[in-house]
């Protein structure tokens, strides 16, 4: 189900599409088309998208049961996005991969994103995948927009059923390359919202010529049905009660532009 | 906002001035119609001595600091026939509403620059060689001046008292001779706006503000009499006017009140219009957030992107307004319809969205509402038992709509409505005519609404698809799940519910819809109406999207029976489209041209859009792309619904919760549950 992003592309390489969204105004510069992606290696505790975690097409339950995610092959999803090409141009915008994880069926991902090269590129990633994938997609893109979803190994592993170290080390292939790069936080009430780890998350990135800045995603509840429905059980592992410390003046001591979204 | 402005609209707001209210005479107002009807007085002068009527009985407010005068105390018009002489009106004519002459435009800016005397002089100087008719029409109009001018002058007596002798010059000087500064052309406006409310005219609208009144407000910005902040201010203070007594006119809901104000376009010899007031107006709008006056911004595919933006702005801080119209499309739909080029430049918005002409426009755009999915349903259920391909049942649907229109058309003959004499003066030619504006202008057309677009394409959709194309779903099977309103047919229903959309920028659905509306256009064009008019097919539902679907038994989309349609040109309730790039596109491939009655795209947008530095400006372009595209009209709802039901459960917090129900800006709270319920609906699924 996976690929890695090697192999020749071509418009007829195929990818799960969980669902296109229009007219995204958070998710990049300009008016965006969001590509989601099916699939994710990650178990968020906080996942606001639990249907897009299992990789391929899946029967949601409820009261309208539907299957959500489609096998789509890259003409399609082109000419799809195209459409309105004049308007996403027009506005400095374009497509944006999204997921899921992205970079989990990164040979379509580059495949799609060298049809629809007349736009604006960006992927939103956790950024846990292997370093070789991490680099044909970020060379095949405008802009990446990172997760740095904790700075702690332990605590990294504790709440994404993964430790961070494929994280880092991709990174700090974005600190060091020419890519521009967002890093996006996640700020989850008594996991991560903390000024010291903040502060290791700017330390991180701070000075890399390629960063644009820091997007803060403050955590708000969500229906617990969408679980349910996805054939998960909402186990978040924190206060989901309590508002999470939103604190942009960390990133600007390190002269990072820092934006709540 | 100044401190001053923000004092007047914290005043307005609590209500202060409802406690100079009069206590409310029905038993005055009773005998008022009857004592009229023992005299014998006709119609035309009783029209008149109403207006006096409710002006003599007027006590002059001056509300602290406010410089733009006339507040309401009498709080209702009596009626000026009794209720024997109404049935009698109502079961030898077409009564259309109240029977009033309403939802026209009228020429303020004639009567505001010349004052009203000259009007009266003129209808005197008319008596000579007058028919019986025409100078009881001539007399009625003397009165009517009269009536406004005593009310006036009470009110200049009472500055003096006051010591507001500024104010007292303006009243005693704007309304007989004419207005010279912006201030004197304000307080005109209010002067003629309030006393055509007290004559019973209703859905006043307001017109092309930005065009006519610019030449006083560009003098005093000259001569520097003015700066840009006291002209705000002004026009801040003038459009507090609007919010005053509003809640005294009728209209179907609260807010319901034709209050539309129409900013930019060309004029009539085709240069575009945008000036300082223009974008003044914006603001104040903004800075105000009431939901009066309801601003219309007219846009062509020239317009740049500034404009949208600061429309948006508006939109952003959750007005429901600007509501954007297309010169490109509406212009050409109108002269196609027979309107002079030069009076179909010069359109403006009516109380929500219908395009008449100010000043010689006695049209009627909202005479009746056609019903979309009724006409399909009818096709549906006389032919598809027999029916052997998908285009005969098509066929079939566009004959049924024609026939309702004609229907419709025929049914508004004998037109009858109460002479409105007070209205005639800011009427074109009336007073040369010598004719009240009740008996027809220049134009006398009547505009029909079409109601449920979507949910009439969608069933041809479902029917093609699942009988036709697949044959999944026989024909008994389906006219069985409707008599049945789908009860025990869930997975039919399912399965229809799934079929093909309108808006998701499908054109196999999109024209479908195309079809609908172009054989309601094409069934209108030879008909003429008994006034000499044509009739004009719009794409606005007002309230029908509620009282049709009452009537409309279960559709092939998967409706059941009496489950709403959607306002004007959306996607059915219930429906979610790709997104609102789609959902705009989708539109634009309708024959817009050939329905220019009215009726705009109707979208939602979730309101933390514009939470990120940046989103106005991607909306405006949102908003331009779909001009760009072609379409013709489009009002836009920045919503939450998590406040939406917070403010059922808790109206006291949610007070100044504004939205756009069908054309027009309302307060939340104080709408109807069935109208609060179904804008919950729409924006559940708002792409």
């Amino acid at each position: 189900m996976r690929d890695d992003g090697a192999g020749p592309p071509g418009a007829g390489v195929t990818g799960v599409v969980l669902e296109v969204e229009e007219f995204a105004v958070h998710d990049g510069p300009g008016i965006r088309t969001v590509v989601f992606l099916k699939g994710c290696p990650l178990r968020c505790t906080w996942c606001h998208n639990p249907e897009a975690i299992t990789f391929g097409p899946q029967r949601l339950a409820g009261h309208e049961p539907r299957v959500v995610g489609v096998r789509t092959d890259v003409a399609t999803l082109a000419a799809r996005v195209l459409r309105f090409e004049r308007l996403l141009v027009e506005s400095g915008g374009g497509v944006t991969f999204s997921g899921g994880e992205p970079m989990a069926q990164a040979r379509f991902l580059v495949a799609a994103a060298g049809v629809l090269r007349p736009l604006h590129v960006a992927v939103e990633t956790s950024a846990h995948v292997a370093p070789a994938v991490f680099a044909r997609v970020v060379a095949a893109v405008d802009l990446v927009m990172v997760d740095v979803k904790h700075t702690d190994p332990e605590i990294h592993r504790r709440h994404t059923g993964r430790d961070n170290a494929l994280v880092l080390e991709n990174v700090r292939q974005l600190v060091a390359g020419t890519t521009p790069f967002v890093v996006r936080v996640p700020l989850i009430p008594g996991v991560n919202d903390d000024p010291a780890n903040l502060e290791r998350t700017a330390r991180l990135v701070a000075g890399a010529p390629a960063l644009r800045g820091v997007e803060l995603l403050p955590y708000n509840t969500m229906a617990p049905a969408k679980y349910a429905r996805a054939g998960r059980v909402f186990r978040p592992g924190f206060d989901t009660t309590r508002p999470p410390r939103v604190d942009p003046t960390v990133f600007e001591r390190y002269d990072i532009p820092c934006e709540v979204l | 906002m100044n401190e001053h402005v923000r004092a007047l609209r914290d005043a307005l707001l609590a209500r202060d001035h409802h406690r100079f209210r009069q206590p409310s005479d029905a038993a005055h107002d009773e005998a008022f119609a009857a004592g009229l009807a023992a005299r014998g007085v006709p119609p035309v002068l009783r029209a008149s001595a109403r207006l006096a009527d409710v002006l003599d009985r007027e006590r002059p407010v001056l509300l602290p600091g406010e410089r733009i005068v006339l507040t309401r105390t009498v709080p209702t018009t009596p009626e000026m026939l009794t209720p024997a002489e109404r049935a009698d009106v109502a079961a030898h004519g077409r009564v259309h509403e109240l029977g009033k002459v309403c939802n026209v435009c009228p020429d303020y800016a004639t009567a505001i620059a010349s004052g009203l005397l000259a009007p009266r002089s003129q209808a005197e100087a008319g008596l000579v060689g007058a028919s019986p008719a025409q100078r009881d029409f001539l007399q009625a109009v003397v009165e009517s001046i009269d009536a406004v001018l005593r009310l006036v002058d009470r009110y200049a007596a009472l500055a003096r008292r006051e010591g507001r002798t500024e104010l007292a010059e303006v009243l005693e000087r704007a309304p007989r001779t004419g207005a010279t500064t912006f201030a004197e052309a304000l307080q005109g406006f209010r002067v003629l706006h309030y006393a055509l409310w007290a004559s019973f005219s209703y859905h006043n609208t307001i017109g092309r503000f930005d065009l006519h009144l610019w030449p006083y407000l560009d003098a005093d910005l000259r001569a520097g009499r003015l700066d840009r902040d006291q002209a705000l201010d002004l026009v801040e203070e003038f459009f507090l006017t609007f919010n005053r007594d509003s809640d005294l006119y009728p209209g179907v809901q609260q807010g319901d009140n034709g209050q539309s104000l129409v900013l930019g376009g060309v004029d009539r010899d085709g240069v575009e219009v945008w000036n300082e007031l223009s974008v003044l107006s914006l603001e104040a709008s903004l800075e105000l957030g009431l939901i009066d006056p309801k601003i219309n911004v007219r846009v062509s595919s020239a317009t740049g992107l500034d404009r949208y933006v600061s429309g948006t702005r508006l939109t952003a801080r959750g007005l429901g307004f600007p509501q954007y119209s297309n010169d490109d499309v509406v212009v050409p739909g109108l002269v196609g319809l027979g309107y002079d080029v030069r009076d179909a430049r010069d359109y403006v918005v009516a109380a929500c969205w219908e395009f008449i002409i100010p000043g010689v426009g006695m049209d009627v755009p909202n005479i009746a509402a056609l019903s979309f999915p009724a006409a399909v349903n009818t096709a549906v259920h006389e032919r598809l038992a027999s029916a052997t391909s998908f285009a005969e049942i098509q066929q079939a649907a566009h004959q049924a709509v024609a026939d309702q229109a004609a229907e419709l058309a025929g049914a508004t003959r004998g037109l009858v409505m109460e002479p409105a004499p007070l209205l005639s003066v800011l009427m074109t030619g009336c007073l040369e005519r010598r004719a009240d504006v009740s008996t027809g202008l220049r134009y006398n057309n009547y505009g029909i609404h079409g109601v449920g677009l979507s949910t009439a394409a969608d069933s041809l959709a479902a029917i093609r698809t699942l009988v036709f194309d697949r044959g999944d779903v026989t024909p008994a099977a389906l006219l069985e799940a409707l008599d049945d309103d789908f009860a025990g047919h869930d997975a039919l229903r399912e399965s229809l519910r799934r079929a093909p959309k309108l808006g998701n920028d499908d054109d196999e659905v999109d024209l479908l819809a195309a079809g609908l509306l172009g054989a309601f256009a094409a069934a209108l064009a030879p008909l003429h109406n008994d006034r000499g008019g044509v009739f004009r097919a719009g794409t606005g539902s007002a309230m029908y999207y509620l009282l049709h679907a009452q009537q409309l038994g279960a559709t092939p989309d998967g409706r059941r029976s009496g489950e709403c349609l959607s306002a004007n040109l959306a996607p059915s309730l219930g429906v979610k489209v790709r997104g609102p790039l789609s959902l705009l596109h989708s539109f634009t491939k309708l024959p817009l041209v050939a329905a220019p009655n009215g009726g705009p795209v109707t979208i939602e947008v979730h309101d933390t859009v514009f939470r990120t530095t940046g989103s106005t400006e991607k909306v405006a372009m949102l908003v331009r792309s779909f001009i760009q595209d072609g379409g013709h009209q489009l009002q836009l709802n920045a919503l939450d619904r998590d406040t939406l039901l917070d403010a059922q459960v808790h109206p006291e917090r949610h007070r100044n919760l504004i939205v756009r129900v069908w054309g027009w800006s309302a307060y939340f709270v104080e709408l109807d549950r069935a109208y609060q319920d179904q804008i919950i609906q729409r924006v559940e699924l708002a792409p």
